[in-house]
């Protein structure tokens, strides 16, 4: 039989009579091992999830003409917003504003996107449902306070150029329904939204819009670069950051980042003094063993290395085994908290298990030493 | 004697104790600083997303203001009849949940002529603005702290209370600034039909949005310039408030249709519906309501760091009760020879059980000890480098860490000194 025959035949062996002892060790390993991959691959994920997250507070980027001469047209503003990652790109909104009148008094409609607004303006609060079909209308609570109209109300509304001369025919406007009414707390409640084609049913078509609102998952640095490009290629559209939700959202990002960092260094701190204490009493409790080896003829080396080999071996399995378990750990997290999954990272595992071999050979290493120093006689004596 | 076999044990051992107690320590710090951050960090997140502005907006109950979102008016905006009080405001920091309110800013909207005759904006609010109340405190607060985006790109923020220049201040903003070759440091003329005001510009912000083409200026000087005085157009509050849940969206609706119980928990929990309730009660002819943008969005923010937060320190302590009690039951273990020997004198199992439990949860409670001092340490660590504040130490962590502690410890070593006892004491005298 060769030597590392032997070698690992005295490392197994031994970690197999020993289980008990062992698998507690092991258990110690694997729990800072779980920690370590759990904690670092939440890490990582945590500004895409909680990013995800700020998208709630609505767009973060607006379109609007580069100048008073040139109209926005939704050509124009899809154009320059093709520079921007189709991944990251969430939804893309057109307003176009026109005035009409309902009950005789001037209301501002907004034709939009519905379905676009509920991922730029998520925190719209509707009583009542969004539009269905078309002919329905979704008003501000400001604007049904001021014209009586509640949830299923129907009304007309008529359009003016204020040039009717050259028309025979009367202005009849087009009647429509209240589908909901939109609590907001904000500047939205003043207005009544319809579909962009019902507004060219009631005001003709026009390739104007007033503004494009954008939500985009990205961090501030991206989206300042995108608003550089979109301002050098295009020359009808000037973008511009929403200040009010992109700086606010890199301030809370970076410090939900910084502590689960601290976090994870703290209890990775404590979780390896942990699994150093456990070997370092794993390697004490045989110093019997040590000593009659030692007595033996056996060279320091050699001891060293065979106990330098059971700790690597642990080290490895038990890493592996906290890596997986780690990734379960985070995968629960990710899961529960932000209802997705999460990234993996296989790049973790080798990681933590190298980690784990690191730390359990350093923490077997120093009182493996210290028991060298001893004579043999004295520690079978058992002192 | 029992006492004196202890006293006796620590005496003789105390290395061997210390080091069990450290190491007990070390479990019991992760417990502590990890409690102590969940908890907290609820409070701490809150106040970060204050950098979002105000999540409640007051205005007259009878107003009916239709505003142009981005364009400009050149004539007057249609205005409506009623206005708030503005010697009320002090009333705001008098509600229930006056602590949580954190700044508050009153507005007042108008339109003037520059000296070369272009109609614009002008906004009266507080921007850093002493205010003493009638409860006996005084606090500063005003558009400063409520539009933490605005970019200064010229001069500086107006500070009402430091402004030296013999005119009034104003800030302008960055697109009329431009329009108008507006600098930091010029003098503008706002002309009203009620008269005439200089205002010395102290910086040109950009804001991002519709405040980019419009002037911002001191309270008194736009009330006298639109005749105004003591009246005021909304009110921008922003407060620490608890997520929503199916109660608090019951009372936002109505909350006459809650049972007096409900009534007064929702009375008594930051809701944002409860603290706009709260401020209707105070603010005359006012209706107070949430800004959806922030406040709905603060909720799931807050929400899901908590949740987060709570896993992980289940994690931790997970981990350092697995830790201790490793710990435990190897130093037990390392006595077999100790408890083989009371058992060969005639020592009954109980009075060893008693005796080597007593000496561990001993060390326990040691440990604990150092431990709950050596995590409130890494909690501040934590606290400071992330929040810059300290995090306030709950008390009745001491509690949960010390029974987490002794129970660790117990399921540690009772099993182990049972196992102990159940072998004959000549085969674990002879090292088996």
């Amino acid at each position: 039989m060769t030597k590392q025959k032997m070698f690992l035949r005295m490392i197994t062996a031994s970690l197999i009579r020993r289980r008990s002892r062992m698998l507690v060790a092991l258990l110690a390993i694997a729990v800072g091992g779980t920690i370590l991959s759990g904690l670092v691959t939440i890490y990582y994920d945590v500004p895409r999830q909680m990013g995800a997250q700020f998208r709630n507070y609505g767009a973060n980027m607006i379109f609007v003409a580069a100048d008073t001469e040139t109209a926005l047209t939704m050509d124009a503003a899809e154009e320059a917003a093709s520079v921007i990652d189709s991944g990251d790109l969430l939804g893309m909104t057109p307003y176009r504003y026109e005035t009409v009148r309902i009950h005789e008094q001037p209301i501002v409609v907004a034709g939009t996107d519905i379905e676009s607004t509920k991922i730029t303006s998520p925190y719209w609060h509707i009583d009542g449902s969004y539009p269905a079909s078309s002919g329905e209308v979704i008003l501000g609570s400001d604007v049904a306070e001021l014209l009586g109209l509640g949830v299923g109300d129907s009304f007309n509304a008529t359009y003016s150029t204020g040039d009717d001369s050259d028309s025979d025919e009367p202005n009849l406007g087009v009647d429509m329904k209240v589908s909901g009414i939109l609590e907001t707390g904000g500047s939205e409640e003043n207005y009544l939204y319809m579909s962009m084609d019902d507004l060219n049913e009631l005001a003709g078509e026009k390739d104007s819009l007033q503004v494009v609102e954008l939500s985009i998952s990205a961090m501030q640095e991206e989206l300042r670069s995108y608003v550089e490009q979109i301002s050098e290629n295009s020359d009808a559209v000037a973008a511009r950051l929403v200040k009010r939700v992109t700086q606010s959202e890199s301030t809370v990002l970076t410090k939900l980042q910084a502590l689960v960092f601290l976090v994870t260094a703290v209890v990775l701190v404590l979780t390896m003094i942990c699994v150093a204490t456990t070997m370092t009493a794993v390697v004490t409790e045989r110093r019997r063993e040590i000593g009659l080896r030692k007595a033996l003829g056996a060279s320091d080396k050699s001891i060293i290395g065979e106990f330098m080999g059971e700790g690597l071996l642990l080290g490895g399995i038990g890493g592996l085994v906290g890596s997986v378990l780690g990734f379960v750990f985070a995968q629960l997290v990710s899961v529960n908290v932000f209802s997705s999954s999460i990234t993996f990272q296989p790049l973790l595992i080798p990681i933590t298990m190298v980690v784990s071999v690191l730390v359990t050979g350093l923490a077997c290493l120093l009182p493996v030493r210290s028991t060298m120093a001893i004579d043999p006689a004295l520690v079978l004596k058992g002192e | 004697m029992f006492f004196r076999m202890i006293k006796g044990a620590f005496v003789r051992q105390w290395k061997k104790m210390l080091m069990i107690a450290l190491t007990i320590a070390l479990g019991a710090s992760l417990a502590t600083a990890m409690l102590n951050v969940m908890m907290d960090v609820g409070d701490k997140v809150n106040q970060e997303l204050k950098t979002y502005g105000a999540n409640i907006t007051v205005v007259p109950k009878t107003a009916s203001v239709v505003d142009d979102l981005y364009e400009v008016e050149d004539g007057t905006s249609a205005s409506s009849g009623a206005y708030l009080r503005e010697d009320e405001l002090g009333n705001i920091k008098t509600i229930f949940w006056a602590f949580n309110i954190v700044d508050f800013a009153p507005f007042i909207d108008t339109t003037a002529s520059l000296s070369d005759g272009n109609g614009v904006t002008v906004v009266g609010t507080w921007f850093n603005h002493h205010l003493d109340l009638p409860t006996g405190e005084a606090l500063n607060t005003g558009v400063h702290s409520l539009r933490t985006w605005w970019d200064v790109t010229e001069g500086e923020w107006l500070d009402e209370q430091t402004f030296t220049s013999g005119t009034q201040g104003a800030m302008v903003g960055e697109t009329l600034a431009k329009q108008e070759n507006i600098h930091a440091g010029d003098t503008i003329t706002l002309t009203t039909e009620h008269g005439s005001e200089s205002f010395t510009v102290a910086g040109i912000f950009s804001s991002g949005d519709s405040a980019d083409d419009q002037i911002y200026a001191p309270m008194d000087a736009v009330q006298t310039l639109s005749d105004t005085d003591g009246k005021l157009t909304s009110i921008e509050v922003s407060a620490l408030t608890t997520p929503d849940n199916e109660l608090a969206e019951k009372a936002a609706k109505d909350p006459g249709s809650l049972t007096i119980s409900q009534y007064e928990l929702w009375y008594c929990t930051a809701y944002v519906s409860s603290i706009c309730y709260q401020i209707q009660e105070v603010i005359t002819d006012s209706v107070a309501s949430p800004v959806r943008q922030v406040a709905d969005s603060e909720g799931a923010i807050l929400e899901k760091t908590q949740l987060l937060m709570v896993l992980i320190t289940i994690l931790s302590l997970v981990g350092s009760a697995l830790g201790i009690t490793n710990l435990v039951t190897a130093s037990v273990m390392e006595r077999s020879n100790e408890i083989g020997l009371m058992k060969a004198i005639g020592a009954k199992n109980s009075s060893i059980s008693a005796l080597v439990l007593t000496e561990i949860i001993l060390t326990g409670i040691v440990g604990a000890a150092i431990g709950y001092f050596a995590g409130f340490g890494f909690a501040q660590i934590i606290g400071q480098t992330v929040f810059g504040s300290s995090i306030e130490m709950k008390p009745f962590v001491i509690p949960i860490v010390a029974v987490l502690v002794i129970a660790v410890t117990l399921i540690g070593s009772v099993p182990a000194i049972r196992m102990l006892l159940r072998l004959r004491p000549a085969e674990v005298l002879h090292g088996r």
